[in-house]
């Protein structure tokens, strides 16, 4: 199931998802499941 | 993406959390969502379409985020106006920019009503507190309309502020900010919202200020709850920062001075802040050296940009803050703490270059310019200082000096032109000038930054006096009050038998601010 809030990264093409729904199954790009982003190292500036 | 989008996903993902604390009042993403769109609506009725400019003339408070997302939501175009700014400068600017519609808060209606007879463009003026009479009220216009959303046609190059800045030369500037320079800058730096992770950000400058308009984007995306001051006030900073149990805050540096100034920091708790941010002027290494000492527990964050690149573009990280390692290495960071402004963030390139506009070497001071998809593309109806600011390949001239090492650290020099910064502040001293030369008994007059250790720099008026006329500092001083912002005031005045020019006539302002650099210390 994919988690609400977490971003995915297409490992082939590099497209990135936000879920903002949670819901059934995982993202699927370029026929591969899709890898969740781990946050950033570094907080942001703001 | 647009901004606008920020708001539905943090509004999908956390709902009910809030996304502004404000004097008691608290507002979840899901009611900002709604009243912005009520709000959008609202302004459909007024007329305002795709392109329209929109003014906010109030200080911070939840309105002026209502506002930006109803205006983006529509397409039109927000433009906060610097609430500290006098008559004559609130009247260039909204003529300026062409205003439909005005929200303004009760307090500033007054001054409004000698200027805006003169502004037909202007069709509506909305109050934001209180109704008064010849304007909309706010909570009206919110109330009685349908909380669906618009769906205007935003493309990503869109502009969707226009925020006005302080030149070396004559009036502020129209800087046009695109949906995508905010965005590029949001989604690639700051996590975005999530359900289990909290973040609570005290909003300390203003949202005229493009610190303020990207620090409220990023809070938005990112699921954090924004706690709103009116204006900075070193003891309310304190007190907000212990109730509201904040985490993150931005400050200038002479803010930054004053809370560590303040005889009750000893007695504050401050331990739930983690990150303090610090930029718009230089920060004396004195005051970052004992904050980072006093509060051993907060990552700093040395993050500059300018409102001409929609923000942050270099950042100085926590881990540069953290004084360790071999002496050599300890002696690198002290040195880099300093003066240094970090290292560009990968969608900006930087580079120094000497007067002819050749590239320099790494520790050779000349200009910094900067260039990517994030700056501006050039100043609102005005190719003449656009062309001054850019160059023909798409650099941005910062008017910054400094110099970049080789581990890709950039170092500030000091300002390249006669901009004064105080308090974050950039005064122009042209504007200062153009009052002054309007003072009947004044000849001529220069107008420089001298160093302040408050301020970091305070405008000092060098005069000359018409023959056989008499007048003290005070009276100049007390003229500027009413016709420039309180920050642009000259705080000294100075009289001279004549100013240093050169051959060519020019006043030789250099030569001013070393004779004049001592008098404040």
């Amino acid at each position: 199931m994919v988690q609400m809030g977490k971003r995915y990264k297409c490992e082939e093409c590099g497209t990135e998802a936000l879920c903002t729904k949670v819901g059934e199954g995982q993202p699927i790009c370029c026929e591969k499941e899709m890898e969740v982003l781990e946050p950033k190292a570094l907080p942001s500036s703001d | 993406m647009n901004t606008t989008v920020f708001l539905n996903i943090a509004t999908a993902i956390c709902p009910d959390r809030d996304i502004i604390s404000f004097e008691g009042k608290h507002y979840s993403f899901a009611l900002l969502n709604e009243r912005s769109n009520r709000l959008a609506n609202a302004l459909a009725g007024l007329g305002v379409k795709h392109g329209d400019r929109v003014g906010m003339l109030e200080v911070n408070c939840n309105q002026h985020i209502e506002v930006y997302f109803a205006t983006a939501k529509l397409g039109a175009i927000f433009v906060p106006i610097n609430f500290r700014a006098k008559a004559d400068e609130v009247s260039y600017m909204l003529d300026n920019a062409k205003i439909k519609v005005l929200f303004a808060g009760s307090r500033y209606i007054q001054m409004l009503d000698t200027i805006l007879p003169k502004l037909s463009f202007i069709e509506n003026c909305v109050s934001t507190d209180k109704k008064l009479d010849g304007t909309l009220a706010y909570e009206t216009l919110v109330s009685s309309s349908v909380p669906d959303e618009v769906a205007a046609d935003i493309g990503d190059e869109d502009i969707t502020i226009l925020m006005y800045t302080a030149g070396t030369t004559g009036r502020p500037k129209g800087v046009p900010l695109r949906h995508s320079a905010f965005a590029g800058y949001v989604i690639g730096n700051v996590e975005p919202a999530n359900p289990i992770v909290e973040e609570r950000n005290l909003l300390s400058v203003p949202l005229y200020h493009i610190a303020g308009i990207q620090a409220m984007l990023a809070a938005v995306y990112g699921g954090r709850t924004l706690v709103l001051i009116r204006q900075f006030e070193v003891k309310e900073w304190m007190r907000i920062i212990q109730e509201e149990k904040v985490s993150r805050t931005m400050l200038v540096p002479t803010m930054l001075k004053w809370v560590l100034d303040d005889p009750d920091f000893d007695h504050a708790d401050l331990s739930s802040l983690k990150v303090i941010t610090y930029g718009s002027a230089s920060m004396p290494f004195a005051v970052i050296k004992s904050a980072i000492e006093k509060m051993p527990w907060v990552k700093f964050i040395n993050a500059f940009g300018q409102t001409e690149t929609a923000s942050t573009i270099t950042v100085l990280g926590p881990d540069d803050h953290v004084i360790e390692g071999t002496e050599e290495e300890k002696e690198k960071k002290l040195k880099r703490l300093s003066a240094s402004i970090g290292k560009p963030l990968s969608d900006v390139q930087i580079k120094i270059v000497d007067e002819s506009g050749q590239s320099l070497p790494y520790n050779a001071v000349g200009e910094i310019l900067a260039k990517g998809a994030r700056i501006m593309s050039g100043y609102w109806k005005d190719d003449e200082k656009t062309a001054r600011a850019k160059t023909k390949d798409g650099w941005l001239k910062t008017g910054d000096k400094g110099w970049v090492d080789e581990d890709g650290y950039v170092f500030l020099a000091g300002r390249g032109d006669d901009m004064i910064i105080r308090g974050g502040e950039n005064i122009s001293p042209e504007e200062v000038e153009d009052v002054l030369h309007s003072h009947p008994d004044i000849e001529e007059t220069a107008v420089i930054g001298i160093p302040d250790p408050e301020w970091g720099q305070e405008p000092c008026a060098v005069v000359t006096l018409k023959n056989g006329k008499t007048t003290t500092a005070e009276e100049i001083m007390e003229y500027c009050r009413s016709r420039l912002a309180g920050f642009k005031r000259p705080r000294q005045v100075i009289f001279v038998e004549s100013l240093p020019r050169n051959t060519m006539g020019k006043v030789l302002r250099k030569e001013l601010r070393t004779n004049y650099e001592q008098l404040s210390k």
